[in-house]
């Protein structure tokens, strides 16, 4: 602990942004990743893209979850600001003339405002309380959306929703399989940009003083305030930012989907996604929610080709686990490696100490 | 307004609150006594359900025999589970706590879709399933009936257990200070075992009257986990007396919606949840 708290006071005044550096390389291989994919797997990488694609997806909904849980509030409403996006452009997609893609802004706005408006009122809940009001809220909003009249939001049926994208098909230029491949190769650049947007939101947060604010706020936000740090300010700030990326997200897939509904787009699965891939990964960090959602997009493929049927069994079986054998994630099993082959004791980091670990009482 | 629909609602909101004292009574332990977040615990309640319904397919056998069986398998496989995985995470994170009864879910889960595979099944020739009776406009199913009795008889000895026999007191001991409770020499860890198995029993329990009541899949477990959560934190953490008011109120509120308002079947579950938004948001506002 000591030696910690020396180190950081001894930092230099210069910093070389490693961080920007490894965003900005990761962000030069991603953009050739589809190309990448096609030289190697042929007509295969159809298959490949969309399983790169996945799990750009979950990185972003695991990262923007991470981000707000920065705050020690364990949202289960990010299905619901997954669903006010891909709503949000649904509906402007059915009521207006304008260009498709203004649907992404906006889908991100509404996903905002909902936010807000859940973040003002559950500022007071903590933990399970927090948790299981904002489930509740997710599918009163459900309910809601399923309640509008047909002629705005379709009802239990939803609505069908134009792609964004169109590749056209040149005979003799390309075959068949490239047209789906072009496509997927669009969304797959977005999703490249929302994710590399959440990143630089995500290293902003930790780079600033911000983090320490967080971090306060999430171990003792009584002793926060009294710190002068300002909770509620903050915890709608990261509410904010969080549901901003989740409502990109829910806008893009929309289109990506081809339609929305209340029972798949409000879908549980958003939310558990969410939550799980960052604990799998390694919370509080940028970089462990990403890993984790590379891993287990990988895994999950992996184990249904080689099952098939009950290949979810598998699934559940890394997660617990992963639970038993390393409660710190993937980043802490890579972190305590790099500590030891230093020669260091085990970390010692505060931001890293378990959340939430209980007093024994 | 109608009356007698009125009272037809409230009676089928009483009925059914039994089932959800039930298997909310069973989570309210979990939690109350060993402070676990169980996400798997609707599991339990689903693995309940299809023992019974194996039970009868392969033997015949009654549902209300089903419910001697099913309860002590269920208690050894929440007590296997807690053996293997549970004891590892009582001081871990409540995130930790979450994931990993989340992952035993999904096993759970995906197993009973495999052995019993995706489609509803149902107990449905069992003689009492059609009957019932007419009392003042008001019609009473046996069914609904007899597993409101049952589990009122059911919660009504997990009470007895917990306030007068000494496991319940050491229960409760347990759940109040772990420390002085390990002082004065209970095993703390034996203790939490039978808690968690009690749980899942409780939560198999339940499942064999949902097989006779619903048609149930595989997958009705998890919707099942949430209501239980919404009731168990409508009660409060840890109040296991609360329970059986909180179920009442969601049961009712949840009957009523669907008995008087017309399409009321698609509000029922935002009803359901609204209640509990409501409920706590305004609690929060109060503490304070």
């Amino acid at each position: 602990m000591t030696s910690n708290r020396r180190s950081t006071e001894r930092r230099p005044a210069l910093q070389v942004p490693f961080d920007l550096i490894a965003v900005a390389a990761a962000a030069t291989l991603l953009y050739f990743v589809p190309e990448l994919l096609k030289l190697v797997f042929d007509k295969a990488s159809v298959s490949y893209l969309s399983l790169v694609t996945n799990a750009l997806t979950l990185a972003i909904l695991a990262l923007s979850w991470d981000i707000l849980a920065r705050t020690g509030q364990l949202s289960l409403a990010h299905a619901a600001f997954f669903g006010a996006g891909a709503y949000a452009t649904a509906i402007l997609g059915k009521l207006t003339g304008w260009p498709l893609w203004l649907g992404i802004p906006f889908g991100g706005v509404v996903a905002v405002v909902l936010a807000l408006l859940l973040g003002s009122v559950t500022l007071r809940l903590r933990g399970i309380y927090f948790a299981i009001a904002t489930l509740a809220f997710t599918e009163v909003l459900r309910a809601v959306v399923q309640q509008l009249p047909t002629a705005i939001a379709g009802g239990s049926a939803g609505i069908n929703i134009s792609p964004l994208f169109r590749p056209t098909f040149v005979p003799g230029e390309m075959d068949r399989w490239e047209i789906a491949f072009t496509r997927n190769e669009h969304y797959f650049l977005v999703y490249a940009g929302i994710l590399l947007f959440t990143i630089l939101i995500s290293i902003y947060l930790q780079r600033s003083r911000l983090r320490s604010a967080f971090t306060a706020i999430r171990t003792n936000e009584e002793v926060a305030a009294v710190m002068g740090v300002y909770p509620a300010g903050h915890k709608l700030l990261a509410f904010a930012l969080s549901s901003l990326v989740v409502g990109f997200l829910g806008a893009v897939q929309a289109h990506r989907i081809g339609s929305v509904s209340p029972d798949s787009t409000f879908g549980i699965g958003t939310t558990v996604f969410a939550l799980v891939t960052p604990i799998f990964g390694g919370l509080y960090t940028t970089l462990g929610p990403i890993i984790g959602a590379g891993v287990l997009a990988g895994v999950e493929e992996t184990l249904k080709r080689t099952f098939q049927e009950g290949y979810l069994i598998g699934y559940g079986l890394v997660l617990v686990l992963s639970i038993l054998f390393m409660p710190r994630g993937i980043l802490g099993v890579i972190n305590g490696l790099v500590k030891r082959l230093r020669g260091e004791g085990p970390p010692a980091d505060p931001d890293h100490e378990l959340p939430g670990e209980r007093d024994s009482e | 307004m109608d009356l007698s629909l009125l009272l037809q609602g409230i009676v089928s909101g009483v009925l059914a609150s039994g089932l959800y004292a039930l298997v909310s009574v069973g989570l309210a332990l979990a939690i109350g006594v060993i402070g676990i977040i169980n996400f798997a615990h609707g599991e339990f309640f689903m693995i309940g359900a299809f023992l019974a319904y194996q039970l009868f397919v392969s033997f015949g056998a009654d549902p209300v025999l089903s419910l001697f069986f099913v309860a002590p398998g269920l208690f050894l496989i929440g007590a296997v589970i807690y053996r293997s995985s549970i004891q590892y995470v009582l001081k871990a994170p409540e995130l930790n706590q979450m994931l990993l009864t989340f992952g035993i879910g999904i096993i759970l889960q995906n197993l009973a879709l495999v052995i019993w595979g995706g489609d509803p099944v149902s107990i449905s020739n069992v003689p009492y399933r059609s009957v019932g009776w007419q009392i003042a406009g008001v019609s009473v199913g046996a069914v609904p009936l007899f597993s409101f009795l049952i589990s009122l008889v059911i919660v009504g000895g997990l009470y007895y257990v917990l306030l007068r026999t000494r496991l319940g007191r050491a229960m409760r001991a347990v759940a109040q200070n772990r420390t002085g409770a390990s002082l004065v020499g209970l095993e703390v860890n034996r203790i939490y075992l039978i808690a968690f198995a009690l749980s899942a029993a409780l939560a198999g329990l339940g499942g064999v009257m949902i097989a006779v009541i619903q048609s149930p899949t595989p997958t009705v477990g998890f919707a099942f986990t949430l209501k239980a959560f919404a009731i168990v934190v409508l009660a409060g953490l840890g109040n296991i007396r609360g329970i059986v008011w909180a179920s009442l109120a969601v049961a009712l509120s949840e009957s009523l919606v669907a008995t008087l308002v017309p399409d009321g079947d698609v509000l029922r579950n935002a009803v359901f949840f609204a209640i509990i938004f409501i409920v706590l948001i305004a609690r929060s506002r109060r503490v304070a």
